[in-house]
């Protein structure tokens, strides 16, 4: 790959699953390109089309139109050329459990096609610190531990580039730290260009370099942490009072872009909420507000500014169905 | 090609043994044969010598449980091929530079080779059972080398037809539909000499009958039937040529 060839690029690539009618396109003229050496983050709700992309990069699945190049090679004419210089780390771990963790590493190597691996591979357990375990069978592992092990296969080829499927779904919190501490370091120290996907705000925000959002199969925004957050150039307050205030007197404040009421609370988006609240304490009186909030801008409203929803807003039926189960409960007892 | 050949091929038997179930399973089905179908069967066998060509029933039917052996490992290939499918690994498997015809013929020679470890254990059941076994070397290697074409030729086959499942229950419906029409309509259990005509008309296109034959004239008589060798090799190679396209083409990932 020469220099300047980007990691990653695709061209109007779309993904269509069953008939041309009745269908589903699962990407829709997605176009994006990934510069070598960075962390690219892949942001979107669930059933945006990001599980969907890394199939079609790493040649799973079929291309339906369009372009997709890894490590400069074409996905579709070049597969066996993609999938000699990538790497894939699964969303659940997916691991031959029969076998121990050197003999995981072995089948790797021979399925890569790669002689004297043998030392890089105990490099690759001895960043991991999993030396020590490696001739146990891999069941026995930790969910951190296998996590760490399916990255070792993924880099033991030396790719160019990995792709990371939800890296840290379903973690508890440790882990997850752990597994970010890890994509951090695995990226600087063996300079890998890392493609991973999340739902997760934060864990795009700590991890990428670059950033695309992507929602119903199409990119919305793309961009650093930084610059997605510039587009939103304004602060969300959120004011609860206990007398009626109208929004004729909030709008009059300076720096006021827009005041609309959700539920019983004002949301006020202004151009710097360190300059708005001192104003705004001086108009209301202070004993009649009951709570203040200020939402600076993150990815979250970025999001929220660009679909109208919140990201998360998918957890719903989840909550729901807890909600369910805990009625269940009660009406047994 | 050859690297990811060996890398899966390897797996598949390792798994094998580190699965003792499945090891038991294959070992088990055969050795009931022998045991009980065999001893329950002796007895009246001895009063048709001339029909079976032997007064020791269960050295009539070595041969032929042998050879249904051979038919029903290709229904662990299957299994092994959708688990695969379902837990992931075949994604694995194919983000690297591994083709599907390559993860087809390492599943049809893993099944065959669970197959042929069955050989020496059924050998050495036949013997406790009073069998004596006089085959020179050549004899040996035709009769294990047919046996091993039955197996790859069954394993390839069942990998075609479930090449696109991923639901569990397929390899033991197809194998329904497969092994026992098979098993009873080949001289494996009985000699095909008394089936009506249209059983006979089966028998005569059925592998299971060949590899029978071939293993019986050389439990019998020590002799080497170059004919049904030659039906078996077809049969072989003609399976892994459509297990090889159909995987090709048609094998799903997940």
């Amino acid at each position: 790959m020469s220099d300047g060839v980007p990691a990653i690029e695709v061209h109007d690539l779309s993904k269509r699953y069953g008939s041309a009618t009745n269908g589903v396109l699962a990407l829709d003229h997605v176009n994006l390109s990934v510069a070598r050496g960075c962390v690219f983050g892949l942001l979107g709700p669930n059933g945006a089309g990001k599980t969907t992309l890394i199939k079609v990069l790493t040649g799973i699945s079929d291309i339906t139109s369009g372009e997709g190049r890894v490590a400069g090679f074409d996905v579709r004419r070049e597969s066996l050329e993609v999938r000699a210089r990538i790497g894939w780390v699964a969303a659940e771990v997916i691991l031959d459990d029969d076998f121990s963790a050197w003999e995981n590493l072995w089948l790797q190597a021979k399925l890569q096609d790669l002689t004297n691996w043998e030392d890089r591979a105990t490099h690759l357990l001895q960043y991991f610190s999993l030396l020590d375990r490696k001739d146990d069978k891999v069941s026995k592992f930790s969910t951190g531990m296998r996590k760490k092990l399916e990255i070792s296969l993924a880099l033991l080829h030396q790719p160019s580039v990995i792709f990371m499927d939800e890296p840290t779904i379903g973690l508890d919190v440790p882990t997850r730290r752990m597994l970010w501490d890890i994509i951090t370091g695995v990226h600087k120290e063996f300079g890998v260009t890392v493609l991973l996907t999340t739902h997760y705000i934060e864990e795009a925000d700590a991890l990428c370099d670059q950033i695309a959002i992507i929602d119903k199969g199409r990119i919305i925004a793309q961009g650093s942490p930084s610059e997605l957050k510039a587009r939103v150039r304004a602060d969300i307050v959120q004011l609860e009072t206990s007398d009626t205030i109208d929004a004729a007197t909030l709008r009059a404040l300076p720096g006021v872009q827009d005041v609309w009421a959700q539920g019983d609370d004002w949301m006020i988006r202004v151009g710097s909420s360190e300059a708005f609240l001192p104003l705004l304490l001086r108009t209301v009186p202070t004993d009649h507000i009951r709570r203040i909030s200020v939402e600076k801008p993150s990815l979250e409203t970025v999001f929220l500014d660009l679909t109208g929803r919140r990201l998360g807003q998918e957890d719903e039926p989840m909550r729901d169905i807890r909600k369910f189960y805990a009625q269940m409960r009660r009406a047994r007892s | 090609m050859r690297s990811q050949l060996w890398g899966l091929y390897a797996r598949e038997v390792l798994r094998t043994f580190r699965n003792p179930f499945v090891l038991l399973i294959t070992v088990v089905q055969p050795f009931m044969w022998l045991a009980f179908f065999g001893s329950g069967f002796a007895q009246y066998a001895k009063d048709l010598a001339s029909v079976y060509g032997t007064s020791n029933y269960i050295e009539f039917l070595l041969p032929g449980v042998l050879s249904t052996s051979m038919l029903s490992v290709g229904m662990f290939g299957s299994m092994s091929t959708i688990q695969d499918k379902r837990f992931g690994f075949m994604k694995r498997i194919l983000i690297t530079p591994t083709s599907k015809e390559v993860i087809f013929l390492s599943k049809a020679l893993g099944s065959a080779t669970r197959g042929l470890i069955q050989i020496p254990i059924m050998v050495a059941a036949a013997t406790a059972f009073g069998v004596t076994l006089a085959i020179s070397p050549l004899g040996w290697a035709i009769w294990v080398l047919a046996l091993l074409c039955t197996a790859i030729g069954f394993s390839s086959l069942f990998l075609a037809i479930t090449a696109r499942s991923t639901d569990w229950q397929t390899p033991g419906v197809v194998s329904n539909f497969i092994t026992m029409p098979l098993m009873f309509s080949s001289a494996a259990l009985y000699p095909s000499s008394g089936f009506p005509e249209w059983m006979k008309v089966i028998s005569t296109y059925n592998p299971i009958s060949y590899t029978a034959t071939l293993g019986r004239d050389l439990v019998l008589h020590g002799q080497i039937d170059p004919l049904a060798f030659g039906v078996l090799a077809l049969f072989a190679g003609l399976m892994l040529t459509l297990g090889y396209v159909v995987s090709a083409r048609w094998l799903r990932v997940e």
